[in-house]
């Protein structure tokens, strides 16, 4: 891998500072490919230095103030608007107590100085196969809120995420909203990965959401990231667990399926495909363990 | 690439300038305004040299393009000091020896700043996570830690942090 890294930008045309969601997408509309969204800019710049992005229009959407919110769904569930930051989740109280994984996340990831900047719509856009927000809202069962010049639409992120840094986001399109769902009573939640220092990306993190009644697991969801080119739902691991009793015995068997159905690329930075497998099961068993406790402590006993 | 017209607020400093659209705060303040205090460590982000505080937040200047911060508060390390009387931060680092090279160093003290000011008594434990984003390469941390542990007892007694 050969990567120079610049001192400086690359030399761009122009910046705009939109005030509205319209003008953003016109703007969008009119420059395309040979524009990019300018939120927190944490990617964005590191990208524009290595010259893996190397955009003519800068787009800064940070003046876009009614897209920094975190509201309660009249149907439960909450909207997360599009510029809030990866520090605001960390200190929502709402976020704390209804989707503990999500404070988790936030809490682990990156540094203060990131994530002041950092928002959760630009690490979904990313699409980075460790993804350490993206994660747990793909878990969750959360959407996105797209905005085009003729339309609004809402993804899933199962759907909109469709390959390594790839995402179903046409180049006049704007998120703007990210729609997390309510949690059933008595589910419990948890974030685990593992790093490098105590800052850095992931080599492996999984994701966690189960309810439980009279001991049953009437449902689950467990997304891994940094195991596949997005991230990956084990489906087979929630088979094995999912309208079952749950145990040691059982968690253990789903924490092995995990990790067998994680295929991690080689040449990873971070970590070897193997020890990516290996962290797969360690973690899967841990956050599964961690989410029943607190789905008990909901009263799912 | 037209230069842009700019107005930022510098350590409760107005500074009219004219820029290139894709220089970064970073070079803004140090070429520009002649605050070299704030320091290019890695350039992406990871090192925590580049803090300045917008809007008493702290963020990594090498991430934030100049033209995004028209109109807030910019900090910096050369903004705490009052004529010649310290902030009590920059006081403890003398007195507990926790300034050795001294690059990390006005990264380190604005992002405690901002710290003390949302958790006046935080733990060391809490003081370490938040400042997991400030790397020295000198001192081991042992005595920044006990340097700004000594300002946050030294806030408990009553005494004000300005």
């Amino acid at each position: 891998m050969n990567i120079i890294y610049y001192h400086t930008l690359p030399p761009i045309a122009d910046y705009f500072c939109p005030k509205t969601v319209e003008s953003a997408v016109s703007l969008l509309t009119r420059y395309g490919k040979e524009a990019q969204i300018l939120a927190g800019g944490t990617d964005l710049l590191v990208a524009m230095r290595s010259r893996k992005l190397t955009p003519s229009y800068l787009i800064d959407i940070t003046g876009i103030v009614s897209l920094d919110y975190i509201t309660a769904h009249r149907e439960g569930g909450i909207n997360i608007g599009a510029l809030t930051t990866i520090r605001t989740i960390e200190l929502s109280q709402v976020i704390k107590e209804k989707y503990l994984l999500l404070y988790e996340a936030a809490h682990c990831m990156g540094t203060i100085q990131v994530n002041n900047l950092a928002t959760v719509a630009g690490n979904i856009c990313r699409a980075s196969p460790s993804a350490d927000m993206a994660c747990p809202l793909y878990a969750l069962g959360s959407s996105v809120k797209i905005e085009g010049p003729r339309q609004t639409r809402i993804v899933s992120l199962s759907e909109f995420s469709i390959g390594s840094e790839k995402t179903a986001l046409k180049d006049n399109e704007l998120v703007t909203e990210i729609q997390v769902p309510e949690l059933a009573p008595c589910s419990g939640t948890a974030f685990l990965r593992a790093t490098r220092v105590a800052s850095d990306l992931s080599k492996t993190n999984v994701s966690t959401v189960v309810t439980l009644k009279d001991g049953v697991c009437t449902d689950i969801r467990i997304v891994l990231g940094s195991v596949a080119p997005t991230l990956m739902r084990a489906a087979e691991a929630e088979e094995i667990i999912r309208g079952k009793k749950i145990g040691k015995t059982l968690i253990e068997k789903s924490a092995q399926a995990a990790s067998d159905a994680a295929h991690p690329r080689s040449g990873s930075l971070r970590a070897t495909p193997e020890y990516k497998k290996v962290l797969a099961k360690i973690l899967t068993e841990q956050a599964l363990t961690l989410a029943f406790k607190r789905a008990n402590q909901a009263g799912g006993k | 690439m037209a230069e842009k017209e700019i107005k930022l607020n510098v350590n409760r400093q107005q500074y009219s300038i004219s820029i290139s659209p894709q220089k970064t705060l970073l070079e803004v303040l140090r070429e520009k305004l002649g605050l070299t205090g704030v320091k290019n460590g890695c350039n992406m982000g990871e090192c925590g040299a580049c803090t300045v505080l917008v809007d008493n937040k702290p963020v990594s200047s090498c991430l934030t393009m100049a033209l995004s911060v028209k109109g807030k508060e910019i900090t910096t390390i050369e903004g705490l000091a009052v004529g010649d009387k310290l902030h009590p931060l920059q006081e403890a680092f003398i007195k507990y020896g926790a300034v050795e090279c001294g690059f990390c160093t006005p990264g380190i003290i604005l992002t405690t700043k901002a710290l003390l000011e949302e958790n006046p008594h935080p733990t060391e434990e809490e003081i370490r996570q938040y400042l997991r984003g400030n790397l020295c390469r000198c001192t081991g941390y042992t005595k920044i830690i006990e340097a700004i542990v000594s300002t946050v007892k030294g806030l408990g007694k009553g005494g004000q942090l300005v």
